[in-house]
């Protein structure tokens, strides 16, 4: 019924568009308009489209709850607990549903016949509200078209408004984001400590494991369990390790891309590192868990050194192959977009190419190659299904790139694997997780783009 | 004396023919003056000049270009040493992003001219002072070069190229982007650069040609039509298609 109703509405607001520009023809023939036909049709249009989609989709919203209060109404003054009535509520709309086997009780059975009743209302109320609305307005708009009526200034109101409703979905749902983790956050360190967290060196969220709600808020319980230091140490080591691989390959790559490939090998090596760019990273968590680990643990065999098959070096090896292309690109991007005639200005004065590009292209190129590093670096502190799968979930703490360690993605995939409830620290602590790692990356981008201002404004 | 002779060059861009059988002598311690309609090959001949038609993948160049009596066309010609010798200014301002320090000590760095840094400081003040940009950016010259005006970048890009002391100077419409003080400027600063180095400029501009060469050369269609001194093409051309360009009826 519903996606009948809005098919309608798409349908009659678009023919409308072709009678608002028809009648707007008509009267050209003997008047002149104020704008073109075509803007009397999106008029007319936005009038029948606009206020009863708007109709339909507060009246969706807000039907339900409405049903639901009537319906719940007759048992308000039984004293019942919000838990009950959500209960009985549930219940009744199986019913209605024919999907109820419990036990029937009079009341049950009357309420639910109720709520069949008014859903059957609410639902034709709707068709006719919302399609007598559409026909008002459209007569309304289609009356008010004459030779001057405004038309071209509420057409690009309208549009203005539905750019700004898009940016404002946008930015809604990322302070929702926030905020969500935030309540969880704070209810955490309600438990535990901040100290503890920040400065705590053991992480074993295993160990909180609540039998009981007395057991729940009991502090002891979580003492040298939830000390996030291991954690962050393992991300930024993996980082580390993969910016190691990736900033030199990714950057000498993009150089002689942009630089000393000829048209040719650009034309096609550069996509085979764009293809390279698009491998899930599940795919390169298993090239890391099951090729480079094991290959890294025979090769530290038989050079008598020992290494653990979930290593960090090979997880972070393998990360680090992964932002390969993001550099590469980025940085040849940037390089290529260096104006040629500061080349020929260098060329003119008799440097060699390596000299122009070390000396003159680099430093202009700079900002660009900051900010695709930085987006490299972002993008390795939130990884997580290499982590997962190549190096471990033991939050070890350790600066040995041979043995196993964990990061802060992982251990929330640790967390939130398998049975979990909300309200309970352990889960929580997968927000926590989650802020911290949201801070880490939104000082970065600030950085980032810092960096990237203080550059321009000294080479432009 | 000549300091540059061309003869027989022709210059494709791909299969296109830009120059045709280009024979011309340059006088040492002269400006000459290139004009000639848009898309006529001044500027594709000036560039042969220092060989910068190599940067051009499609670009191929024949003939004999010789600058004391030195082919800079052979194939071992090291073109590092060419460009110092033979430096170019552009159409387009184009500092490099640096300090205006570094922009000059760019040239004397990368040919190793200077052994100290109280060298390299009288060469950036004497490369600034003959391009009479001294007195205007002596207090900020550990500024960025780029932060200058459109005039004074330009007479940046020619203390970097003064800095390495070229024999040769090359000017493709290098007040093309300037407003008339600035043009003016420049074009004192070109006579008075002529003292020690040769000038070869490519220009759009009748009077500025008139105004600041003493021999100059016409192109036409990828041909060179005619080439005298400046006084001569000016008031007594010997081709009637050089008539009718300095009169203004084409181009």
């Amino acid at each position: 019924m519903n996606s009948v109703i809005f098919l309608t509405i798409v349908l009659l607001a678009l023919s409308s568009y072709f009678f608002g520009r028809k009648k707007a023809i008509l009267i050209q023939s003997n008047k002149r308009l104020t704008a073109l036909p075509k803007f009397y049709g999106y008029y007319l249009a936005i009038w029948c489209g606009a206020p009863a989609f708007l109709l339909y989709a507060l009246w969706s919203i807000f039907e339900p709850s409405i049903v639901r209060f009537f319906i719940l109404s007759d048992y308000s003054s039984q004293g019942l607990l919000e838990g009950e009535l959500n209960l009985f509520y549930e219940k009744v709309k199986s019913l209605s549903r024919n999907q109820y086997s419990g036990e029937l009780t009079a009341e049950l059975q009357r309420s639910a016949e109720k709520y069949l009743n008014f859903r059957d209302i609410a639902k034709w109320s709707k068709v006719v509200i919302v399609l007598s609305l559409l026909i008002a307005s459209t007569g309304y708009a289609y009356t008010k078209i004459s030779n001057n009526t405004k038309t071209r200034e509420p057409v690009e109101i309208f549009l203005k408004g539905v750019f700004f409703l898009s940016s404002l979905a946008a930015i809604l749902t990322t302070i929702g984001i926030i905020f969500s983790l935030l309540f969880q956050t704070i209810e955490f360190f309600q438990v535990i400590p901040l100290f503890d967290f920040v400065f705590g060196m053991h992480w074993y969220p295993a160990k909180a494991f609540v039998r009981d709600a007395s057991e729940a808020l009991d502090p002891s319980m979580y003492s040298d369990t939830f000390g996030a230091v291991p954690i962050f140490a393992g991300t930024f080591f993996i980082a580390l390790i993969a910016m190691c691989v990736a900033i030199p390959i990714g950057l000498l790559s993009g150089i002689y891309m942009a630089e000393y490939a000829s048209k040719r090998l650009r034309q096609y090596a550069k996509p085979v590192i764009e293809i390279l760019a698009g491998i899930p990273t599940v795919v390169y968590g298993f090239f890391a868990a099951l090729t480079v680990g094991p290959f890294l643990k025979d090769l530290g065999l038989s050079l008598g050194l020992e290494v653990s098959a979930e290593s960090a070096l090979a997880a972070g090896g393998v990360m680090g192959i992964m932002i390969i292309p993001f550099i590469s690109s980025l940085s040849d991007d940037v390089i290529t977009s260096v104006p040629q005639n500061l080349r020929d200005g260098s060329y003119a004065m008799g440097a060699t190419k390596s000299e122009t590009i070390k000396r003159v292209i680099i430093p202009a190129a700079l900002p660009g190659i900051v900010g695709s590093i930085l987006l490299g670096v972002s993008r390795a502190i939130g990884e997580t299904m290499i982590v997962v799968m190549a190096s471990g979930l033991a939050a070890n703490l350790t600066l040995n790139p041979l043995e196993s360690t964990s990061t802060i993605t992982a251990q929330i995939v640790v967390i939130l694997i398998g049975d979990q409830q909300f309200g309970d620290p352990k889960t929580q602590a997968a927000f926590a997780l989650g802020l911290s790692l949201f801070i880490v990356t939104l000082v970065l981008n600030i950085v980032a783009l810092s960096v990237v201002k203080k550059y321009r404004e000294k080479y432009e | 004396m000549n300091k540059i002779e061309a003869k027989n060059v022709d210059v494709y861009y791909g299969a296109k023919q830009a120059l045709f059988d280009i024979n011309m002598d340059i006088e040492a311690n002269k400006v000459t003056a290139l004009i000639g309609p848009s898309g006529c090959g001044k500027s594709t001949f000036l560039r042969c000049l220092n060989r910068m038609n190599d940067v051009i993948d499609i670009c191929k160049v024949s003939g004999v270009v010789k600058i004391n009596d030195y082919d800079i066309n052979q194939k071992d010609t090291d073109v590092v040493r060419l460009r110092e010798k033979v430096g170019m200014i552009f159409q387009k301002p184009n500092p490099f992003p640096k300090t205006i320090y570094e922009n000059i000590s760019y040239g004397p760095e990368i040919h190793g001219i200077a052994q100290s840094k109280s060298e390299m400081d009288n060469i950036v003040e004497e490369s600034l002072r003959k391009a009479a940009l001294w007195e205007e950016v002596k207090d900020r010259i550990h500024e960025p070069g780029t932060g200058l005006s459109g005039g004074q970048q330009q007479r940046l890009c020619i203390a970097r190229t003064i800095s390495i002391k070229p024999e040769v100077i090359l000017m493709d419409e290098p007040c093309s982007a300037l407003d008339p003080i600035a043009t003016a400027q420049i074009e004192e600063l070109i006579d008075e650069l002529r003292k020690e180095h040769t000038i070869i400029i490519v220009t759009h501009s009748m009077s500025q040609a008139a105004r600041v060469s003493q021999n100059t050369g016409f192109f036409h269609l990828g041909k060179l039509i005619e080439v005298g001194s400046t006084d001569k093409i000016f008031k007594n051309p010997t081709q009637q298609q050089t008539q009718d360009y300095i009169t203004g009826r084409f181009g």
